[in-house]
């Protein structure tokens, strides 16, 4: 007689997966995420539907029972075997600016983040850059140069964007796989830096 | 045996077509299979009036396939590998709808967020599903480590094997020539 228990779930038909990490992809609408995963990702982009659940209530309604509603967003997401045994997956946050503390659930466990910056919009990057400060993500500023070309100067986008000398700011061209990977790698050395000093 | 067992038969082809409007309609010439024995038809009434046209509508509400179950607080992340059993496998013939694709999909390990995608369901939605297959013994969840990011070897083999991700022109960014 054999007993009947739940199938050994080490027992699996496939072995051991490959350890999956990830990145985040961050910036404001239109300035790039899906085209930057889409030039580095070895499948096409996908497009996931995740809810975000919104707290609409104000601080001042805190004695009450925080009205909470869920949003859909779409979620752009590709991924790049590094090896056998390991995978890289780079998400793309949602592009609108409201979402912008809904990260959370994109950001556990991500080894870094590369924030896109059109530098005609200056502006619509800061939700992204104030969060991953906030959350103590190393991270990486990616000026995005469609066209080869920079209207302003590096010191005067740091300077307007506010960040530190310890973010790196970095041209890169989304549309080229080595740009991209290597914008990748400056985030990716900063984040070993930080935990080597640890 | 007549109006009304023709009226629950329609009303559990109209719920099984309701949930999956992404599969081809069963042609209109064959029998209804009398009142489905899907769970699904069983957690709720008809969307419409018997008789009434079955229009493949898009706004299916996701949650209908979990029962109306969401995830708890422990949510699995996005990136958490998941694969099939041999036990998944044999099991397959015998799994329907969202639950046999899901074991079908995950022969090779797929992310929650490819599984997703590739299936067109709510990313909520499959974890709900994908910790049922689980507790089942069909499929083995492998949640990321949790530390990964403040692991420096892992971070190097990201980072070694980034490197040797040739670009456009087949260039990896160490030796600049062809990988």
């Amino acid at each position: 007689m054999t007993t009947t228990a739940l199938p050994n779930p080490s027992a699996s038909g496939a072995g051991r997966p490959p350890l999956p990490v990830k990145m985040v992809i961050a910036g404001g609408f239109g300035v790039g995420k899906t085209t930057t995963v889409a030039s580095i990702s070895e499948i096409d982009p996908l497009t996931t539907e995740a809810s975000i659940t919104e707290v609409a209530a104000g601080v001042d309604d805190l004695t009450h029972t925080p009205h909470k509603t869920t949003t859909t967003v779409a979620m752009d997401f590709g991924v790049i075997t590094l090896d056998p045994t390991l995978k890289l997956y780079l998400f793309g946050t949602p592009g609108q600016d409201r979402f912008g503390f809904m990260w959370d659930d994109l950001v556990a466990g991500a080894l870094g983040g590369l924030v896109i910056v059109d530098t005609r919009r200056l502006d619509d990057c800061f939700a992204a850059v104030d969060y991953f400060e906030n959350k103590g993500l190393p991270f990486a500023v990616g000026i995005n140069v469609f066209d080869g070309n920079l209207d302003h100067d590096l010191d005067e986008v740091r300077w307007a964007l506010d960040i530190p000398d310890s973010v790196p700011l970095v041209l890169f061209d989304a549309r080229e796989r080595g740009s991209v990977r290597d914008a990748l790698l400056v985030v990716l050395e900063l984040a070993l830096q930080r935990a080597e000093e640890e | 045996m007549s109006g009304s067992d023709d009226a629950s038969g329609r009303r559990g082809k109209a719920v099984v077509r309701a949930l999956r409007p992404y599969v081809d309609p069963p042609e209109e010439d064959t029998p209804a299979p009398g009142p489905s024995s899907r769970s699904a038809s069983a957690s709720g009434p008809a969307p419409g009036p018997a008789g009434e046209p079955v229009r493949r509508s898009l706004s299916v509400r996701p949650f209908l396939v979990t029962a109306g179950r969401v995830t708890d607080a422990d949510r699995l992340p996005l990136e958490t590998q998941v694969i099939t059993t041999t036990a998944g496998l044999n099991a397959l013939p015998a799994l329907t709808f969202e639950q046999h694709d899901i074991v079908a999909a995950c022969r090779e390990p797929l992310s929650l967020a490819e599984l997703a995608a590739r299936l067109h369901l709510h990313l909520n939605v499959v974890r709900v599903l994908a910790g049922d297959l689980r507790s089942a013994g069909h499929l083995t969840v492998h949640a990321p480590q949790a530390d990964a990011a403040h692991d420096l070897s892992v971070l190097r083999r990201v980072i070694d094997g980034l490197r040797a991700v040739p670009d456009s022109r087949g260039l990896t960014r160490d030796n600049n020539r062809p990988a």
